[in-house]
C-alpha cells in the first residue's frame, strides 16, 4: 500500500472517529415535561409565547433579570427565566426557540431565538392617508 | 383585469421583464453556441461561426443583465411603490448610500448580483481562455440560463411557479389584499416598508457585492475544470484555472472576513465569527477551494493528484450552491440567527434541481473519464513537499466535511428522527462544538502551511530543512512561552494552537525575507504569514475576551467545558447605568451622559463616557466617549435595534451596545422647579454641581418703552469643573405681559427659568429643575477584545499574498505549447 493511501485511511479513521463523537454533542427538541426528567441538562424546547401571562422584566431591579410564561408544543405553559435584557419585539414572536434546563418550577434559558417572520416586513398594506 | 388602475408607473415594469426574458433567452442561445462550436471544433470554419454567434449571444445576456440592474434600481429609486421589490425592501425615508442594499435583502436582488458578477467574469474568461474558450463558456452560460429561469417567475398552472421576478407589480403580489379592487389604490400607498435597519450600515454596502463576486468566482475554476474533463485534456487549463482559484480565494476570503467585521461592528453577536450557519455556508466553500487550488500546484508540479483536484474544485461550485439552499429557503429555520426569509416551496424544489444537474454533470464526465485520468505511478517521498502538501489539502476537506455536517443539521434531522426517533438540535453551545474540533485543524495546517515552504517537490534536503526547523522552532517556543504567559493562555490545546500559529508566522516570515527575497515570488509565504497572523489573532483576542459590563471579572466565554449553571450565570453580562452616575467595569469608569437624535438620522445616539484613573494617584490615564446608537421603536415595532460603537487600539478594542433603553414615550419626569432668590454672584447648589448666577444681559434689539426683556447669564459647574452655560430670558410687553424662555442644559439635565426681577432688592427670581437621573437609564454591554487587530492584519496580508501569486502567474510566460498569456 502506498505511503498516502495509509495517510488517509489514518485521517479518515480518525475524521470517522470526531464525527461519531460529535453526535453525542448535538442537543435535542424537547418539551417541558421531557426535560424535567433530567433537571440541569441542556435542551432546545420550541414554544409559544403567553401573551395573557405577565412578562416580567425590570431593569432597575436586575438588568440580567425576565421571566415569561411559554406553552410548549405539547401544550404545557410553564415560567421562563432568561438571565439577559428582554429581547425586542418578544410580544410579536411567532415561535421561540429557547436553550437552558429545567429547574424547580422554571425553565432557565441562556439562549432565546425568536422566529418573526413579519420582524421587519409586514405583508400587509399599512393604509393611511396621512403623506 | 377589467379595472384600469390610477396612477401606476407601468413602463419600468414592462422593460425590466423584457431584460429578465432577453436574459434567459440570450444566455441559452450562447449556451448552445458554445456547446456547437466545442462539438464542431473539427471543422475550423463551421466552429468559428458558432463562436461568433455565442459571443454575440452572452454579449447581449450581459447587456440584459445590466439593463435589469439599472430598471430596478431606477424603480427603487423613484420610490415606484406599485412594484412589490421596491414597497418591500425600500422607503422614501432611506438614505442615498443604502438604496444598493435593497438589491441584496431581497432574494430576486441577490441573485440578479450573483448574475451580474457571472457575467462580467464571463466577459474576461470570453477574452482570455483562448483554445478552451467553447468548453469554459458553454459551462458559464449554461449557469446563467439556470439562475436566469431563477428570476422568470412563470406560471405553469396554479400551483407550479418558476422562478420569481423582481418587477412583480404590488397588486399582484397580494392579489387578494382588498384595496387593489379600487382603481385608485396607488394613492393609498404613500411609502414602502423600508429597508431592515440591520442593513442600514456601510458594511451591508460593500459586504455583500464582495462575497457575490467571490462566490461568483469560484465558477471560472469549476468551468475550467468541466472544460478540461470534457476534452479529456489536462494541460492547457492549469494555468488559467490556478490564476482564476488564486483570485476567487482572495475575493471569497476578503467577503468571508468582511462578514465578520459587518458582524462586529454593527451586530450585537459580540464577536466577528460565531459559526452561524449562514457564516459556515460561505467558508466551506473556501476551504475547498483552498485545498483545490494547492492539489492543483502539486499537479502542476509533479503530475500526481489530478482527480482529487477535479474533485475539490468542482465540489467548492457546488457547495456555493448548497449554501445558497441552505441560506435562502429557510431550511435552517430556527438555527440561525440571520436566516434570510423563504422564497417558499418553488425555490426550495428549483435550486435542488440546479444542484442535481450541476452534480449529474460533474459525476457522469469524472465517471466517463476516470479510468484515463494521467496518473503517474510509484509514491511520492515523504520528505517531498507534495506529500504534505497533500495531507494538508485532504485535512481541509475532512474539516468542511464536519462543519457541513453539523451545520446541516436540520437537513437530514427528519432522516434521522425517522431513524432513532430523536429530534437532533444544534449543540447547545456552537461556538464550543466548532471550537474543540476544528482547533486541531488549525494546528495541523498552520504547521504544515509554513513546514512546506521549506521543502521542495520531489524530494527534499532532509539535513537542511531540519536544521532551519529546528531553529525557526525554539524561535516560535520562545515567543509562545513568552505571550503564553503574559496572556495567561494555559489550556492544552490552545497552548499548541499558539506554538503552531507563532511557528507559521515565523517561517513564513523569514522564509519571504531570509530566502526568497523576490517580491514576485513571494505569494506563498505572504499568505501563509497572513493565515499565521489570522490564527493568532483569532486565538489572543477570543481566547481572553473579557465582558467587562459583568461585574465580576469576565471568566472566557468559548472555551473549556462548563456546566448549565456556569452558563447561566454568564449570561449576566449587562449592566445598567443611571443618568450621570459611573459605574465601574473593568478598569473604567463608566457613566452615561445622556442621549440624542437628529432630525436627518433615525438613530438615537447614546453617549457613554470611559475614563481610566491610576488607582494610587488619581490622575485620569485614559478617557473616551463612546455613542453606541440604536434604532428606537422603528417601524411600528416596540424596542430597539442597536448598533455597537467601539473604541479601538492597537493592541484591544472596547466594544459597547446598548441591550436595553427607557422606552422614550413612557419617560417620566418626577422632578419639579424649584424657586431661588439670587443676587449677582450667588451660587445655587445641584445634587451633582451648582450654577452661579453672573450678569444680566441685555438684548441686542432696540427696546421699547413699556416694552423690557432681560437675559440671565449663568454658569453651570459639575463638581469639578465648568461645564456650561443657560440664558434664561425675562420679559414684560407694554407693562403688563410677563413671559420667559427657558432655557436647558442636556447633559445636566438642567432647566432654567427666569421668572422675575426684584429691583428693590436687587435681585432675581430664578427657578431651576433638575432631573432625577434615575429617570432615565440604559442597560449596556460592554466587551473587551484584545489584539483584535492581529486578526484583521492577518486577513489583509493574506488577501495581499494571494493577489503577489495571481500576478506572479499572469505575468509569467509558462513554457506551454500554447501561449495562453494576453494578447
Amino acid at each position: 500500500m502506498k505511503k498516502t493511501h495509509v495517510v488517509i485511511l489514518v485521517l479518515v479513521a480518525a475524521a470517522v472517529a470526531v464525527i461519531v463523537s460529535m453526535f453525542g454533542d448535538f442537543s435535542t427538541y424537547e418539551t417541558f415535561t421531557s426535560a424535567s426528567k433530567e433537571p440541569g441538562k441542556q435542551y432546545h424546547v420550541i414554544g409559544f409565547l403567553e401573551k395573557d401571562k405577565a412578562m416580567d422584566y425590570d431593569p432597575v431591579k436586575d438588568p440580567n433579570h425576565f421571566t415569561f410564561y411559554v406553552k410548549d408544543k405539547s401544550g404545557k405553559v410553564s415560567k421562563v427565566i432568561f438571565n439577559g435584557a428582554k429581547p425586542t419585539d418578544i410580544e410579536k414572536s411567532e415561535q421561540i426557540v429557547m436553550t437552558g434546563y429545567v429547574q424547580g418550577d422554571a425553565f432557565h434559558c441562556s439562549k432565546i431565538q425568536m422566529k418573526c417572520p413579519s420582524k421587519y416586513k409586514k405583508d400587509q398594506v399599512a393604509v393611511g392617508n396621512a403623506g | 383585469m377589467d379595472t384600469n388602475f390610477v396612477g401606476e408607473n407601468l413602463g419600468p415594469g414592462k422593460l425590466g421583464h423584457f431584460f429578465v426574458i432577453l436574459f434567459f433567452v440570450a444566455a441559452l442561445f450562447s449556451a448552445f453556441s458554445y456547446f456547437r462550436a466545442a462539438k464542431t471544433e473539427a471543422d475550423a470554419q463551421r466552429s468559428v461561426a458558432w463562436l461568433r454567434l455565442a459571443r454575440n449571444g452572452f454579449v447581449i445576456h450581459a447587456a440584459a443583465i445590466f439593463g435589469m440592474f439599472l430598471t430596478l434600481y431606477y424603480i427603487i429609486a423613484n420610490h415606484l411603490f406599485e412594484y412589490h421589490y421596491a414597497w418591500e425592501h425600500s422607503s422614501r425615508a432611506l438614505p442615498m448610500k443604502y438604496l444598493l442594499s435593497c438589491f441584496w435583502e431581497g432574494q430576486q436582488g441577490s441573485f440578479m448580483l450573483w448574475a451580474f458578477w457571472h457575467s462580467v467574469l464571463g466577459l474576461v474568461v470570453m477574452k482570455t481562455s483562448k483554445g478552451l474558450e467553447s468548453r469554459v463558456m458553454s459551462v458559464i452560460a449554461l449557469v446563467q440560463v439556470a439562475i436566469a429561469t431563477m428570476l422568470l417567475g412563470f406560471y405553469f398552472g396554479p400551483d407550479v411557479k418558476v422562478g420569481s421576478t423582481p418587477f412583480m407589480l404590488l397588486r399582484h403580489a397580494m392579489a387578494n389584499a382588498p384595496i387593489f379592487q379600487q382603481a385608485n389604490y396607488m394613492s393609498f400607498i404613500k411609502d414602502g416598508n423600508g429597508l431592515n435597519p440591520l442593513l442600514q450600515n456601510y458594511w451591508m454596502v460593500i459586504h455583500p457585492p464582495v462575497l457575490f463576486l467571490g462566490f461568483a468566482s469560484t465558477l471560472i475554476p469549476f468551468a475550467y475544470t468541466i472544460a478540461a474533463l470534457w476534452k479529456g485534456e489536462y494541460q492547457t487549463w492549469i494555468r488559467d484555472t490556478r490564476i482564476w482559484a488564486l483570485f476567487a480565494g482572495a475575493v471569497l476570503g476578503t467577503g468571508i472576513m468582511m462578514g465578520g467585521a459587518w458582524a462586529y461592528e454593527s451586530l450585537t453577536f459580540g464577536g466577528y465569527w460565531a459559526w452561524d450557519p449562514v457564516e459556515n455556508a460561505s467558508l466551506v466553500p473556501w476551504l475547498t477551494l483552498i485545498a483545490g487550488l494547492h492539489t492543483l500546484i502539486i499537479y502542476k508540479a509533479t503530475k500526481r493528484s489530478l482527480p482529487i483536484t477535479l474533485i475539490l474544485l468542482s465540489l467548492t461550485y457546488l457547495l456555493v450552491w448548497y449554501s445558497t439552499f441552505l441560506t435562502r429557503t429557510g431550511v435552517l429555520g430556527d438555527t440561525s440567527v440571520h436566516a434570510f426569509t423563504g422564497e417558499g416551496k418553488s425555490l426550495y424544489w428549483h435550486l435542488i434541481v440546479v444542484i442535481l444537474v450541476l452534480l449529474v454533470l460533474v459525476l457522469g464526465l469524472l465517471f466517463y473519464r476516470w479510468k484515463t485520468l494521467p496518473r503517474v505511478k510509484g509514491e511520492e517521498e515523504s520528505s517531498s513537499r507534495e506529500f504534505w502538501m497533500f495531507i494538508g489539502s485532504f485535512v481541509l476537506l475532512l474539516s468542511s466535511l464536519q462543519i457541513t455536517i453539523s451545520t446541516s443539521i436540520p437537513v437530514w434531522a427528519p432522516l434521522a428522527k425517522w431513524i432513532t426517533g430523536k429530534e437532533i438540535a444544534p449543540p447547545v453551545d456552537p461556538v464550543q462544538h466548532y471550537n474543540s474540533i476544528q482547533v486541531w485543524v488549525a494546528i495541523i495546517i498552520a504547521l504544515l502551511s509554513s513546514a512546506i515552504l521549506y521543502l521542495r517537490f520531489k524530494a527534499s534536503d532532509g539535513k537542511k530543512v531540519w536544521r532551519r526547523f529546528a531553529g525557526l522552532g525554539s524561535v516560535a517556543f520562545l515567543l509562545t512561552a513568552l505571550i503564553g504567559y503574559t496572556q495567561k493562555i494555559n489550556v492544552p490545546q490552545y497552548t499548541v494552537l499558539l506554538f503552531a500559529s507563532v511557528f507559521a508566522v515565523v517561517a513564513s516570515f523569514y522564509y519571504a525575507l531570509g530566502i526568497q527575497k523576490k517580491l514576485m515570488k513571494m505569494g506563498p509565504a505572504v499568505s501563509h504569514l497572513g493565515f499565521g497572523l489570522t490564527l493568532l489573532g483569532i486565538l489572543l483576542s477570543s481566547f481572553n475576551k473579557e465582558v467587562i459590563s459583568f461585574n465580576t471579572l469576565g471568566v472566557t466565554i468559548d472555551f473549556g467545558k462548563k456546566t448549565a449553571a456556569e452558563n447561566a450565570k454568564e449570561s449576566r453580562e449587562n449592566v445598567l447605568l443611571f443618568r450621570n452616575t459611573p459605574v465601574a467595569m473593568g478598569d473604567y469608569l463608566v457613566t452615561y451622559e445622556g442621549d440624542s437624535t437628529s432630525s436627518s438620522d433615525p438613530r438615537t445616539f447614546y453617549k457613554v463616557n470611559y475614563e481610566k484613573k491610576d488607582s494610587a494617584t488619581g490622575r485620569v490615564e485614559e478617557q473616551f466617549t463612546l455613542y453606541p446608537d440604536a434604532f428606537v421603536n422603528p417601524k411600528g415595532q416596540q424596542g430597539l435595534i442597536a448598533n455597537p460603537a467601539s473604541k479601538h487600539y492597537l493592541g484591544k478594542d472596547i466594544f459597547t451596545y446598548v441591550t436595553q433603553v427607557l422606552d422614550p414615550t413612557k419617560r417620566t419626569d418626577t422632578a419639579a422647579y424649584k424657586s431661588y432668590t439670587v443676587k449677582k454672584g450667588d451660587s445655587i447648589f445641584l445634587a451633582n454641581g451648582f450654577v452661579v448666577f453672573n450678569d444680566f444681559e441685555e438684548p441686542r434689539y432696540e427696546q421699547q418703552t413699556g416694552n423690557l426683556s432681560v437675559k440671565a447669564r449663568l454658569t453651570v459647574y459639575d463638581l469639578t469643573k465648568e461645564v456650561g452655560h443657560l440664558s434664561p430670558v425675562y420679559a414684560i410687553e407694554n407693562n403688563s405681559y410677563q413671559s420667559f424662555q427657558e432655557d436647558t442644559l442636556k447633559s445636566m439635565g438642567l432647566y432654567a427659568r427666569f421668572v422675575k426681577v426684584l429691583p428693590d432688592q436687587n435681585a432675581v427670581e430664578l427657578q431651576i429643575r433638575q432631573t432625577n437621573p434615575k429617570d432615565d437609564y440604559i442597560v449596556l454591554k460592554a466587551i473587551l477584545f484584545p489584539y483584535i487587530n492581529v486578526l484583521w492584519l492577518g486577513i489583509v496580508v493574506m488577501v495581499i499574498g494571494f493577489f503577489l501569486s495571481m500576478y506572479n502567474r499572469i505575468t509569467k510566460k509558462e513554457k506551454l505549447p500554447q501561449v495562453l498569456a494576453n494578447n
